[in-house]
C-alpha cells in the first residue's frame, strides 16, 4: 500500500524532505531481511525494486529531519541551502495508511530566502497530480506550482526533484545485470524514454538495508550523473541515508545533503500541515 | 675602417669564387636543417594572439570566461525564406539537428541552446508556475509551433538571440570545450544537413524558395577556416611569386643558367628563415605566413644589380672570377645599405606591441640580412663557375638593342618630364602633399576579422544573414565588480566573544579555514558554526554560537552586491539605455532574468515585468529560476557570490569602429550615472578585444614608423655623409607614404591591419631607390662635373637599374592577389603601388630638388 504511494506516476517534484531513494531522512524500516534477499537464488527483482522503495521512502509515520546541501560548482565555488523537513504519512480514519504523504520545508539559509516554505500533498492515485505550494515570504506570496517536469533542478543543486521525492518504480523496467556479496545491481528501463534525458540507469541496492547506494545515469554509453548515499546510519532502528551526493561527472559539479537531528515518529498534528503554517511556520515543530 | 671592410669582402670573395663547393655545401646543409624544422609546423589564426598573453586586457577576457563559465560558440542560423521559422516542418528539422549536435563529442552539451534544449517559464491556467522545456518534442502542427514562437517572445533572454524578432529565423548555438574541434563539430554538422536533406545543396531538388537556408558560422569556425586560407596562400601565392620573378628576372636577363642564381638566393632564404621561425618554436600567424611571400621579391634584389653590373662589364674572355670579384667590392657598401634600411623597416616592427606583427618583422629583417649574405657568398661562387659559353651568351643577349625596350622608352619618358617640368612637379608635388595631409587626418581606422574573408565567402555570407536575422553575433561584455572587501571568516571567528568551552572548536576552526580557498571560508564557517551547535549542549556556548552565526549570515548577506535591489536596477538602467543604442542589438543581464521570473511569480501580465525592491525578493526570485531545467545559467550572468556580474551586449557589427563607439557610449553614460563606490566596470569579448589590439597597433605603429624614418635617415646621413644627402634621400619615401596613406583617407578605406602593417616597412624598401640614385648621381657628377649633363646621364643605366627593381618588387608582390584573405590582396595591391610609385617619384623628384637645392648639393658632392 505505502509503496505504490511513494512510486506513484504523480509523485511530485517537491518531495525533498522525504529524501528520496537514497536520502530517506523518514526512511522507514521495512525491515532488513538479509536471510531472504541473498540466498535466494530465483530472485523476485520486482520484490527487491519494491522492498527498496519501501526502505527509502517510508518509515514511520511521520518525521521530522533538517538537511543541508552543499553545492560545489565546478570551480569549486560553493553555495548553500539549509531546510528543515517535516513528513507525515496520511490515514484513514480507522488508522491504516492510504500512501498519501504531507510534507513541508522550510528554508532557513541562505538568509536571504529564509522563510521560503513548500508544502506538498502528495497523492497516491496513479491519475492525481500531487498539490503543491510555495510560499515567497519577501514577495508576501503563495503560489501554486504546476505538477511539470520532475527533473528538474531542486532549488539550484544537482539534485533533480525526482531524485529527492524518488522515481516511481512504474516508471522503469528493471532488470538484474549482476549480485555481490553485497549488493544488487540492476538495470532500470524508462518506459517512456521521452520523459526523461536518460537512456537508463544502474542501481546497485545494499543486500543489508535495500538502500539503493549508488545510481548511475547514462545516456547510451555515457555515464554522466550520479547518484551516492556517502553514510547510512540506523537511527531508530530505521537505515537512514544521512549523506547523500549527486555528482555531473561532465562538468565536475556536486552537491553533497547532509541530514541531522532526524527524528521518527514524533506525533506531528494534522493541523499544521496547512497553508496557514506557510505565512506561519509552527514554530514548536520546527526549531 | 673602409680597408678593415675591404680585406673582409676580399676574404669572403676570395673564399666564394675559389671554394664555391664549401660554399654549396655550408648553403645546403644550413636548407635541409631548416628545411627539416618545418614538419614542426603550427598554425595559429586566433585573433586573440594578436594580444600578449599577458596582456590585461586579454587576461581579464579570459578570466571572465572562465567566472562565468562561457565557451567559443559555433552558431548554426537558419532561415526560412518563407518568412515564418515557426512551421512544425521546420522545427522538426531544427530539433533533429539539436538531438545530433547533443550526440557529438566535445559539445558542452548543457550549454547548448536551442529551442530543444531552453527553458520556458510561464503559468497555467490556474496561475501556477511551471518550467517546462519549451521543446521538449517537436511540435505535431504548425499549431503547436506557434505556441513556441509566442512563448519565445515572451522570453527577452531568448528573443533575438535564439528566434528574430520577426520570427524568419531560429538559431542553435553550440559551446564547444576545446576550440581546435570546432571543424571537425562544425564538419560533423554540415555532414549531417547534408545527409538529413536539409542543407541548402540538396534544397533545390525541392521547392528551392521554401526550403530552409542554414548557415554555420562563430569565430571558431571562421578562424578553422582561416588556417585553411592561410596555408592556400602560402601554397600557392607564395610559389606564384616565385614564379612571378622568375619570368621577370628571364625578361630582365634573358639566360637560364644566370637567373637560376638569384632563384636559389629567393629559396634557400625562404626555406631557411621559415624553418628557423617554425624551429624556434614561433607559430604561423596570418602576418607570418606572408614571410615567404614578402622574401621573394627582396632577396633578389641585390643579385640584381650584381647581375646587372656583371653583365655590364664583362667582356668577353675576361674572367669572370676577377669581374665579379670587383662588381661585388663596388657595390658592396650600397648593397649592405639598401639590406640594412629595408631591414630596420621590418625590424622597427619590432616596437609594435602586437606579438605577430614583431615576429613578422624580426624574421624579414633577419631574412633580409640573410639574403644579403646568401647574395654575398653564393652568386660571386656560382658565377665564376659559369661556363664561358654561357657568359657569353649572357653578354650578347643583354647588349643587343636595350634601349627599344619598353621599359627604355617608359624611361625616356620620364626623363622627359623630370628634366624639363622641374618647377611644375616641385609644385605638383608639393599640392598633392599637402592634399594627402588633410587625407591622413581623415583617416578611418577600423578593422574586423570576419571581414578578412572576401564578401562573398560563406562566412561573409553567414555573417551579413545571421546579422540582419538576429540582435547581433558578436559579443561584448561588460563586467561590474564590486571590491567591497568582506570581513574575512578568520578575523570575524578570531573576534568573536566565546565561553572557554568553545577554545579549542575556535582553534580547530580556524585551522579548518585555512585550508579552504578564500572565497569559501565564510560559507565554510558558517557549516561549521551549524554543525557546532548541533553538538554543544551548554547554553552559553549555543548562545555564543548563534550570535556568531547571525554576524556571519548578515556579512554574507551584504557581501552579495548583486542581489541588493539598487545594483540590480542599476544593470536595468544600464540595459534601457543600451538598447536604445542603434549600434547594440540587446542586451541582458541579471535583471532579465529576475523581471522574467517576478512576472510568472505575479500576475503574469506586463505590469509585473519589474525588479522586486528588496534583496530578498530578489534572491528568493532567482532561487525560482534555479529550479528549472538549467539553473547553471544563472552563473553566465552573475557568479554564486553574487560580487560580480556580467551584462552580454549583442552587436550586429564586428567593426572596431562600432565598438569603440558602444565604449565611448557606456563611458559617457557611467559619466552621467556613476557607479557607486565600490563598484568598478571593465569589458571583456572578442570585440572587445579586437579594439584593444587594434589601438595597441596605431599607437605602435606611429611609434614604430617614426623610429624607422629616423634610423633609416641616420643611415643615409651616414651613408652619404651629408645632411642634404639625407634629407634628399628621405624625400621620395616621405611623398610617397604620405600621398598612400592620404589617398585611403580621402578614399574611406578602413586602415586596418595590413594596412598599418605596411607604413613601417614600405619606408625601409623605398628609400633604396633613392639610395641608388644618390650613389649613382654622386659618382657621375664627379666624372663629368656638370650638373645637367649629370642628371642625363641618370637616366640611362641607373634609372633602368631601379625601374628593374621596382617592378621585381612591385610585380612579385601580386601574386597575393590570387590569394583568398583580404588582408593578403590588400598587401599585394599597397605594395605593389608603393614600389611603383617611390620609384616613379624618386625618378621625378629627386632630379627636380637637386637642381633645386643644387647649391648645396653639388658642393657636397
Amino acid at each position: 500500500m505505502r509503496v505504490t504511494t511513494f512510486f506513484s506516476e504523480n509523485t511530485k517534484l517537491f518531495m525533498v524532505w522525504a529524501i528520496a531513494l537514497f536520502v530517506s531522512a523518514t526512511a522507514f524500516a521495512a525491515q532488513p531481511s538479509e536471510q531472504q534477499a541473498s540466498s535466494d537464488m530465483t530472485l523476485d527483482i520486482a520484490a527487491i525494486v519494491k522492498k527498496a522503495e519501501q526502505v527509502a521512502y517510508y518509515s514511520g509515520k511521520d518525521g521530522k529531519s533538517m538537511a543541508r546541501m552543499l553545492i560545489v560548482d565546478e570551480q569549486g565555488r560553493k553555495q548553500m541551502r539549509q531546510f528543515i523537513i517535516l513528513r507525515k504519512d496520511v490515514t484513514t480514519e480507522e488508522g491504516a495508511d492510504t500512501g498519501d504523504q504531507r510534507m513541508l520545508v522550510f528554508f532557513s539559509r541562505p538568509t536571504e530566502v529564509q522563510g521560503t516554505v513548500f508544502r506538498v500533498e502528495k497523492h497516491a492515485g496513479l491519475n492525481t497530480d500531487d498539490d503543491r505550494w510555495l510560499y515567497l515570504p519577501a514577495l508576501d506570496l503563495v503560489k501554486r506550482i504546476a505538477a511539470g517536469d520532475k527533473r528538474t533542478s531542486f532549488v539550484g543543486s544537482h539534485f533533480f526533484y525526482e531524485d529527492v521525492s524518488g522515481r516511481a518504480i512504474a516508471q522503469d523496467d528493471f532488470t538484474l545485470v549482476s549480485q555481490t556479496d553485497t549488493h544488487y545491481v540492476l538495470k532500470a528501463t524508462p518506459k517512456m524514454p521521452q520523459s526523461v534525458e536518460f537512456t537508463h540507469y544502474i542501481v546497485e541496492i545494499d543486500k543489508r538495508t535495500f538502500l539503493p547506494s549508488t545510481i548511475n545515469f547514462y545516456k547510451g554509453d555515457n555515464n554522466y550523473r550520479r547518484v551516492e548515499a556517502v553514510s547510512v546510519e540506523t537511527i531508530e532502528g530505521h537505515p537512514t541515508v544521512v549523506r547523500s551526493k549527486v555528482s555531473d561527472l561532465a562538468s565536475g559539479g556536486y552537491t553533497l545533503m547532509e541530514f541531522k537531528g532526524v527524528q521518527y515518529d514524533v506525533d506531528l498534528p494534522d493541523s499544521i500541515f496547512s497553508e496557514r503554517s506557510l505565512r506561519v511556520p509552527p514554530q514548536a515543530y520546527i526549531n | 675602417m673602409i680597408s678593415r671592410s675591404s680585406l673582409f669582402i676580399d676574404k669572403l670573395l676570395y673564399v666564394s669564387t675559389q671554394k664555391g663547393n664549401w660554399v654549396y655545401g655550408v648553403l645546403c646543409v644550413i636548407m635541409l636543417f631548416c628545411a627539416f624544422q618545418m614538419r614542426l609546423i603550427v598554425v595559429d589564426t586566433d585573433p586573440e594572439n594578436m594580444l600578449e598573453r599577458s596582456h590585461p586586457a586579454r587576461t581579464f577576457h579570459n578570466e571572465t570566461k572562465q567566472t562565468f563559465a562561457m565557451f567559443d560558440a559555433i552558431v548554426v542560423g537558419v532561415i526560412a525564406p518563407t518568412g515564418d521559422i515557426f512551421t512544425q516542418q521546420n522545427l522538426v528539422a531544427i530539433d533533429s539537428l539539436t538531438q545530433h549536435i547533443l550526440s557529438i563529442d566535445g559539445v558542452v552539451k548543457r550549454d547548448v541552446m536551442s529551442f530543444s534544449t531552453v527553458d520556458n517559464i510561464t503559468q497555467g491556467d490556474q496561475g501556477e508556475l511551471i518550467f517546462s522545456w519549451m521543446m521538449s518534442a517537436p511540435p505535431e502542427s504548425d499549431v503547436e509551433a506557434r505556441d513556441i514562437a509566442s512563448a519565445i517572445s515572451r522570453l527577452p533572454m531568448l528573443e533575438g538571440t535564439l528566434a528574430s524578432s520577426s520570427g524568419n529565423a531560429a538559431a542553435i548555438y553550440v559551446p564547444i570545450k576545446d576550440k581546435s574541434e570546432s571543424y571537425r563539430v562544425a564538419q560533423d554538422i554540415r555532414l549531417f544537413l547534408e545527409n538529413s536533406g536539409t542543407s541548402n545543396s540538396n534544397a533545390d531538388s525541392r521547392d528551392a524558395s521554401s526550403a530552409l537556408q542554414w548557415h554555420i558560422t562563430g569565430l571558431p569556425v571562421a578562424e578553422d577556416q582561416f588556417g585553411v586560407e592561410m596555408f592556400v596562400q602560402m601554397g600557392i601565392a607564395a610559389p606564384a611569386a616565385g614564379l612571378m620573378i622568375f619570368v621577370l628576372l628571364f625578361v630582365f636577363f634573358r639566360n637560364l643558367t644566370l637567373i637560376s642564381a638569384p632563384m636559389v638566393v629567393a629559396i634557400a632564404t625562404v626555406i631557411i628563415t621559415m624553418g628557423a621561425l617554425i624551429g624556434m618554436g614561433f607559430t604561423v600567424h596570418i602576418m607570418s605566413s606572408m614571410i615567404a611571400i614578402f622574401l621573394m621579391p627582396i632577396a633578389v634584389v641585390d643579385s640584381v644589380h650584381i647581375l646587372s653590373e656583371f653583365s655590364d662589364r664583362y667582356k668577353p674572355g675576361q674572367k669572370a672570377n676577377e669581374i665579379i670579384t670587383t662588381v661585388v667590392e663596388h657595390l658592396f657598401k650600397p648593397m649592405l645599405f639598401t639590406s640594412l634600411t629595408s631591414s630596420a623597416g621590418f625590424f622597427s616592427l619590432m616596437l609594435t606591441p602586437i606579438p605577430p606583427v614583431q615576429i613578422f618583422g624580426a624574421y624579414i629583417g633577419f631574412g633580409i640580412l640573410l639574403a644579403f649574405v646568401i647574395t654575398l657568398t653564393f652568386i660571386p661562387a656560382y658565377i665564376s663557375r659559369m661556363s664561358d659559353t654561357s657568359l657569353q651568351k649572357l653578354q650578347q643577349s643583354l647588349h643587343k638593342g636595350r634601349s627599344d625596350t619598353l621599359l627604355q622608352r617608359g624611361i625616356d619618358r620620364v626623363r622627359y618630364v623630370a628634366l624639363n617640368y622641374k618647377s611644375v612637379l616641385i609644385i605638383t608635388f608639393a599640392m598633392v602633399s599637402a592634399v594627402s595631409v588633410w587625407g591622413i587626418t581623415q583617416i578611418q581606422i577600423n578593422d574586423n576579422p570576419v571581414r578578412w574573408f572576401k564578401s562573398e565567402h560563406e562566412i561573409r555570407v553567414a555573417d551579413r544573414a545571421l546579422n540582419q536575422a538576429f540582435a547581433g553575433t558578436y559579443n561584448a561584455y561588460i563586467v561590474i565588480e564590486s571590491d567591497h572587501k568582506t570581513e574575512s571568516a578568520e578575523r570575524i571567528l578570531a573576534a568573536s566573544q566565546i565561553p572557554d568551552s568553545l577554545k579549542q572548536w575556535k582553534q580547530e576552526t580556524l585551522t579548518l579555514l585555512r585550508q579552504e580557498t578564500k572565497d569559501n571560508r565564510l560559507s565554510q564557517l558558517s557549516l561549521l558554526i551549524d554543525d557546532a551547535l548541533f553538538d554543544v549542549t551548554d547554553d552559553g556556548a549555543i548562545t555564543a554560537l548563534e550570535a556568531l552565526s547571525k554576524r556571519v549570515e548578515t556579512i554574507k548577506r551584504e557581501s552579495k552586491v548583486f542581489q541588493q535591489p539598487e545594483n540590480v536596477a542599476l544593470l536595468d538602467n544600464l540595459q534601457a539605455y543600451l538598447n536604445e543604442q542603434a549600434l547594440v542589438g540587446k542586451s541582458q543581464s541579471l535583471s532579465d532574468i529576475v523581471k522574467v521570473v517576478n512576472r510568472e511569480l505575479r500576475s503574469g501580465q506586463d505590469k509585473d515585468y519589474v525588479l522586486p525592491t528588496t534583496q530578498a525578493a530578489i534572491a528568493q526570485t532567482l532561487l525560482q529560476y534555479q529550479s528549472s531545467h538549467r539553473p547553471q545559467d544563472l552563473w553566465h550572468f552573475v557568479t554564486p557570490d553574487y560580487q560580480k556580474t556580467l551584462v552580454w551586449l549583442q552587436l550586429t557589427s564586428g567593426d572596431n569602429q562600432d565598438m569603440t563607439q558602444v565604449i565611448k557610449l557606456v563611458d559617457d553614460y557611467f559619466a552621467q550615472n556613476p557607479l557607486p563606490e565600490g563598484l568598478r566596470y571593465q569589458w571583456a569579448g572578442k570585440a572587445y578585444l579586437n579594439v584593444v589590439w587594434q589601438e595597441n597597433m596605431v599607437a605602435g605603429m606611429l611609434e614604430s614608423l617614426l623610429s624607422a624614418f629616423i634610423i633609416v635617415f641616420l643611415m643615409m646621413v651616414v651613408l652619404f655623409r651629408s645632411l642634404v644627402f639625407g634629407a634628399l634621400a628621405m624625400l621620395p619615401l616621405t611623398i610617397t607614404i604620405t600621398f598612400i596613406y592620404g589617398a585611403i583617407g580621402i578614399v574611406g578605406k578602413d586602415y586596418d591591419m595590413p594596412i598599418a602593417v605596411l607604413s613601417a616597412l614600405t619606408l625601409g624598401l623605398s628609400v633604396d631607390f633613392a639610395i641608388h640614385f644618390l650613389a649613382r648621381a654622386k659618382e657621375i657628377y664627379k666624372e663629368m662635373g656638370n650638373v645637367n649633363a649629370t642628371l642625363n646621364a641618370m637616366f640611362d643605366e641607373p634609372a633602368s637599374a631601379i625601374t628593374r627593381n621596382a617592378l621585381v618588387i612591385a610585380l612579385g608582390f601580386t601574386p597575393l592577389l590570387l590569394a583568398p584573405l583580404v588582408p593578403y590582396i590588400t598587401v599585394g595591391i599597397f605594395l605593389a603601388s608603393i614600389m611603383f610609385i617611390s620609384a616613379l617619384v624618386t625618378l621625378l623628384v629627386l632630379p627636380a630638388a637637386m637642381i633645386m637645392f643644387k647649391r648645396w648639393v653639388f658642393k657636397e658632392a
